[in-house]
């Protein structure tokens, strides 16, 4: 039997290579001439992704939730980090319709993206994209420096805040481990915010009583001015209603001011050794520690080698980092006290921290700045300005006076209906409370995500937190408070003295320039 | 009917949007460094803020209008010529150009020469240089999305109304309507350049301010050789049947070799 092998027919390798050649250039002539197969869509590179339901509607079909808000990557207080945007339009719903900020101005934008710095699109933000700006690192190296005395403040709010960071109900009131956090995490001395609510109180409300008594030639009704979003609100969209509103400083800026004045006069640091801190419920607050204007010190002492009159301001977010990154544990530890000067505040103080407090603190205090007798109990229980409604009116009746109507408002879209009221002549109040963020500081930008979105349950109990330290207070009106009572025997002689408006007073200039004015009630686009 | 996408450059807010966007559907990866780099750093880099995982940007160029310093947002990304000459470069008909508008790019098929990268007039394709087995990067304008009658992913997100997606023709006539109407410059980008895009841009700031490329020619790039680069397969067909009839005359009478 033959070998099959044998048989086959002989390939040379020329006519291989012959056969190869050929095939090759009939190939490539075919290729050449269009004839292969033709791409698709579904061959392009790319698509393989996932974008959020309403983007994929048919064409240009209406969406109502559509991108994110613009967010200036100089902006002081927030920032955003694109990898965890998930395009929900979040920030969007909050910016535009709770704060009506965005897309109240004609496009083009000019040069600056117009921003109040309140901090609720992080708040908002499911997927913790927006957050506030880190200012941890400038703190722990000033911690670390032994020839710097940092001094810090905490706000009314970030001590009923604190500690959710650390798995505590809502609303608990963390104030003596919160102190005792700071001391361990090296803060030389610590002071409290409520202090110089009192102050805030014991300023505006002389401002307030100049004013409808007409010794101060400026409107009423006059606007609180603690609220630094509310101020930079204003002066970008009302800025014809800046006499309206409170020369005083916040109570931030009025703690880090005397910190580099009264304190260090009073104990003998240098001040400009100094390095002052605040822990905030607040965003825009970072913002405010940076405005130009904000450096009476170094006016005071003359001297520009002193640093703003707060040098960094930190979240109560941003706290509880730097306590979980020292390995502090927070839960055990003892309840310890703020230093005394400029360390205790009252009950009036306290409430600063929500919705309606600044007018509760304030109308205990005018009663007695206008009566000279202590206010009422019923002043003790305000109970018109207490709640989470948007819009809500009191009227106080002070012997002498008569009926005093106040206004209280939070979120920024409930201001401009009153506002609008005021420009067209027909406000009825004398002094309004203003706050950017609903409910006030306790669930301010800087506050912990108790809630995404916030909710009213939370501000409830937050706020009934507050109330409490307030109804279990031994000094409830700010004139009362004994280290008031000091720093202007001291220091400043009385409200509204010439010392006092020079370290405690501010000015505000007007944003309109910033943007193009709304001209029709439609959407951006 | 031809897609395409209007981009009103005055309209746009600097969201950033479009750039996520683009990022989630086409699951481009994030790389720290780019990250972190603002619109006004990505206006200063010479390749206008593209790589490959990022096939659009948007960058901001400090100006002054009437005497006042104003800043604009330009979104970045392929134009999708009308006639593209990557296309007419491709020799292995990796990148084409479907019906609806996308100019798209199948890996596949590429062998990595980038010639297409040469003959882009707006130098928008990029080389994945760090990868082994490397492809062209580049917008593919959704090509999925648009043949599902959906809009690209970027106009879908975008909040103020800067780029739309629709007809080009009908795109074009509101371009020129918008020119009219809000004073902008007398000049819809993409309309002729290159040959036409589907990408259109109108703006109310000079287009040379703000690195457009001004001065590329309004005739369609591959109809410079198209006349005798067309002929090339016939010519080569040509060739190979008269070199071969000449080899079977010549082998007429011949012995085999063996």
């Amino acid at each position: 039997m033959a070998s099959k092998a044998g048989q086959a027919k002989k390939l040379s390798r020329r006519s291989f290579l012959k056969f190869v050649g050929g095939a090759s250039l009939v190939g490539v002539s075919l290729n050449l001439a269009g004839c292969g197969e033709p791409i698709t869509a579904e061959k392009a590179v790319g698509g393989s992704g996932w974008m959020p339901a309403q983007y994929n509607a048919p064409g240009n079909w209406p969406t109502n939730v559509r991108g994110r808000v613009p967010i200036d990557p100089e902006n002081p207080a927030i920032i955003r980090d694109d990898e965890k945007c998930i395009l929900c339009g979040q920030c969007i719903e909050v910016c535009e319709k709770i704060q009506s900020v965005y897309g109240n101005y004609e496009l083009p934008i000019k040069n600056e993206i117009v921003c109040v710095n309140c901090g609720q699109c992080t708040q908002w933000c499911p997927s913790g994209a927006i957050t506030e700006r880190d200012d941890t690192d400038k703190v722990f190296k000033a911690l670390a420096d032994p020839n710097i005395t940092v001094v810090v403040q905490t706000a009314p709010s970030t001590r009923i805040g604190l500690g959710e960071e650390f798995g505590m109900p809502v609303g608990t009131n963390v104030q003596g481990k919160q102190v005792a956090a700071l001391r361990k995490l090296g803060f030389d001395v610590v002071f409290d915010t409520n202090f110089t609510a009192d102050l805030t109180i014991m300023e505006e409300g002389t401002e307030l009583v100049k004013r409808v008594t007409g010794e101060l030639k400026k409107p009423t009704p006059q606007l609180t001015s603690c609220c630094p979003g509310w101020v930079k609100f204003v002066e970008y969209f009302y800025p014809d209603l800046i006499p309206n509103l409170s020369s005083a400083k916040s109570p931030q800026q009025m703690e880090g001011t005397l910190m580099k004045t009264y304190y260090a006069e009073k104990k003998n640091v240098d001040p400009k050794k100094i390095f002052s801190v605040a822990i905030m419920p607040c965003t825009a607050k970072k913002f405010e520690c940076q405005r130009p204007e904000m450096v009476s010190a170094s006016k005071e002492l003359k001297d520009s080698k002193v640093t703003p009159d707060v040098d960094v301001v930190l979240t109560t977010r941003e706290l509880a980092r730097m306590i979980k990154r020292a390995g502090i544990n927070f839960a055990a530890l003892p309840d310890d006290q703020y230093d005394q000067l400029m360390g205790s505040g009252t009950g009036a103080g306290a409430i600063f921290g929500t919705t309606g407090g600044v007018m509760e603190a304030a109308a205990r205090s005018a009663y007695y700045l206008i009566t000279g007798q202590q206010p009422p109990s019923a002043l003790w229980d305000l109970t018109p300005v207490r709640g989470m409604q948007g819009v809500k009116e009191a009227a106080v009746n002070i012997p002498g006076v008569g009926s005093v109507k106040v206004a209280v408002i939070s979120g920024l879209t409930n201001a401009r209906l009153v506002m609008d009221q005021i420009r067209s002549g027909n406000a009825p109040w004398v002094f309004i409370e203003v706050m950017a963020c609903p409910g006030g500081c306790e669930y301010g930008g800087g506050q912990p995500r108790a809630s995404s979105p916030p909710s009213d349950d939370v501000r409830n109990r937050r706020a009934a937190s507050l109330y409490k330290i307030d109804a279990n207070a031994k000094l409830r009106n700010s004139h009362d408070n004994p280290q008031i009572k000091q720093v202007y025997a001291d220091f400043l002689t009385a409200p509204m003295s010439k010392k006092a408006e020079e370290l405690l007073h501010t000015n505000y200039i007007s944003r309109a320039e910033e943007f193009v004015t709304k001209k029709s009630k439609s959407k951006l686009n | 009917m031809s897609k395409g996408v209007l981009v009103d450059i005055p309209k746009c807010i600097g969201c950033e949007s479009c750039s996520v966007a683009c990022k989630l559907w086409n699951e481009l990866e994030w790389d720290p460094q780019e990250k972190t780099k603002t619109p006004t750093d990505r206006a200063k880099e010479p390749n206008n803020g593209l790589w490959p995982e990022e096939w659009t940007s948007i960058n901001r160029y400090a100006l002054k209008k009437n005497g006042t310093a104003v800043g604009r947002y330009v979104k970045t990304q392929c134009m999708h010529c009308e006639d593209p000459a990557c296309v007419s470069a491709c020799f292995s008909k990796a990148i084409q150009k479907l019906p609806q508008g996308p100019v798209i790019y199948d890996q596949k098929l590429c062998v990595g020469c980038r010639y297409c990268m040469m003959a882009c007039p707006f130098d928008i394709l990029r080389y994945e240089w760090k990868k082994s087995i490397p492809g062209v990067r580049k917008c593919q304008m959704c090509p999925t999305r648009v043949a599902n009658n959906q809009e690209t992913a970027c106009t879908s997100v975008c909040p103020t109304g800067a780029i739309t997606f629709g007809d080009r023709d009908e795109l074009l006539a509101e371009a020129k309507k918008r020119i009219r109407s809000n004073g902008y410059v007398d000049r819809v980008f993409g309309e002729k350049e290159a040959g036409g895009t589907s990408w259109l841009y109108i703006s109310d700031t000079p287009f040379e301010q703000m690195k457009f490329r001004t001065d590329v020619t309004t005739k369609s790039l591959p109809s410079y050789t198209e006349g005798y680069m067309k002929m090339t397969p016939f010519i080569g067909g040509a060739w190979a049947t008269i070199l071969a009839g000449l080899y079977v005359f010549n082998n007429k009478n011949k012995e085999p070799l063996e």
